[in-house]
């Protein structure tokens, strides 16, 4: 499973860094960064939990 | 801790119990929501979703975890906090260790529940405006706040004759005079109609098919839409102790009783010198008082505080405008950058010399730095 971020969407709110940070992080800037492209099966649910707090849906798990 | 139970269906309810299993609970956790849907956002009820630009589909969270037992169309109905039990509409009790709150608010109605008010509140809301604006020609909006401003934009853009009708100058209380200013000439240069109605306004008809005002000719209209703010949801809770009409109060870690917390819309906390209990009915607030909420519920007093950090945005007429913090009546207008004539600038705001709160209009910034702008100092050359 794959995160994948639509960048034109994404406004950096950041509220999908705190569900999974060891998967996404917000950098010096407050831009969105990903840390992990692959999502390992133990992060499978704060991946999802990620994509339902983005309040412009600019988050999608792809297999 | 084992059985926790939560009331609600929307993203406060989500996210507690997104934060709940994060946090290591591994009971079970019962969510109960009145609605027929599965959970939404709610943002674009107002905006893409209602002008049809985005999909009904959009709208669905990712599907919920699989180890929740969530149970649409269940209504609570009481609260019992000695015994820890749920009570459910049919008579059914959930018993619970750990209970969390998040019943959010309902749409503030001028008439009885009956009268068939059209509202923009919830998804079915949403869709039956949405069908009904497809064909309508003119549209009455009573309230000129977030929602009805936003819905007044989204009809323009369909092509509606509109109205909005308050009794104060649109947008004023939640924006300030400069931005509110901007924002009213933004609407009638779209050739929206702005009514001021001092005394406040009745709905005539059932469905309306007019408003009265108090002085000049009734505004009639295809549509009538109110727009008149939201309630707390926290009838449920009567006779449990617990719950007061302006919202269910709770402490600085979210608690509400032992055993008991709350997040979202519902909630009402003394937040500021005023010592007042107010709501902040906003997405971003839900989530942080959903997150303090679940780690308060396992950790009691070891829990960090809920430090609220205001962050609301809209979009209308075009303008996306994004604020962090408060603008406070008597607040001094900064434009940092850019400038309103342009179309695009950064805004702050001091009171008695401090920053108070920072905002984008058509200006993308990482919210974070947004936020480190709403309590920095204002550049000098832009002061004065």
């Amino acid at each position: 499973m794959r995160i994948i971020v639509d960048e034109a969407r994404c406004e950096g709110y950041g509220f999908c860094a705190e569900a999974a940070p060891h998967l996404l992080e917000l950098d010096d800037e407050g831009e969105l960064t990903v840390l992990a492209e692959q999502v390992p099966e133990d992060e499978r649910a704060n991946a999802e939990a990620a994509v339902r707090v983005c309040p412009v849906a600019a988050l999608k798990l792809a297999p | 801790m084992r059985e926790v139970v939560i009331v609600g269906g929307s993203i406060a309810a989500v996210t507690a119990a997104d934060a709940l299993r994060q946090q290591g609970h591994d009971g079970p956790i019962t969510i109960v929501s009145d609605e027929r849907h599965a959970p939404y956002v709610r943002p674009p009820l107002s905006k893409g979703m209602l002008k049809g630009t985005e999909s009904v589909d959009s709208v669905f969270m990712a599907p919920l975890r699989a180890d929740l037992d969530f149970r649409p169309k269940t209504r609570a109905r009481g609260l019992d906090l000695g015994r820890r039990r749920v009570l459910l509409e049919g008579g059914e009790e959930l018993p619970y260790d750990g209970l969390v709150v998040a019943s959010g608010a309902r749409a503030r109605r001028l008439g009885p529940p009956e009268a068939g008010e059209l509202v923009v509140r919830d998804l079915d809301d949403a869709l039956r405006l949405r069908e009904i604006f497809a064909t309508a020609r003119s549209v009455v909006i009573v309230g000129g706040g977030f929602l009805g401003m936003e819905i007044a934009s989204t009809a323009r853009g369909l092509g509606l004759d509109v109205t909005v009708v308050d009794r104060d100058p649109p947008l004023v209380r939640q924006f300030g005079a400069f931005l509110a200013g901007h924002m009213t000439r933004a609407a009638l240069a779209a050739g929206v109609r702005l009514v001021r109605a001092p005394e406040g306004v009745r709905l005539a008809g059932t469905p309306a098919t007019a408003v009265l005002t108090g002085e000049g000719a009734p505004l009639e209209a295809d549509v009538i839409v109110t727009a008149a703010g939201d309630l707390p949801n926290v009838e449920w809770l009567a006779g449990s102790g617990v719950g007061d009409p302006g919202g269910l109060l709770v402490d600085e870690r979210c608690r509400v009783a032992p055993g008991v917390v709350a997040a979202g819309d519902v909630v009402a906390r003394v937040a500021d010198h005023t010592g007042l209990p107010r709501r902040s009915p906003h997405w971003g607030s839900a989530i942080d008082q959903a997150r303090a909420a679940a780690q308060a519920l396992l950790k009691g007093d070891e829990a960090p505080e809920y430090r609220p950090s205001p962050y609301y945005w809209t979009e209308q007429w075009g303008l996306d405008i994004k604020i962090c913090g408060r603008i406070l009546p008597g607040c001094e207008t900064h434009v940092v950058t850019g400038s309103m004539e342009e179309g695009s600038a950064l805004l702050q705001w001091t009171r008695d010399g401090a920053t108070v709160a920072a905002a984008t209009v058509n200006h993308r910034m990482p919210v974070v730095k947004l936020r480190k702008l709403a309590a920095a100092p204002v550049p000098e050359r832009t002061t004065g």
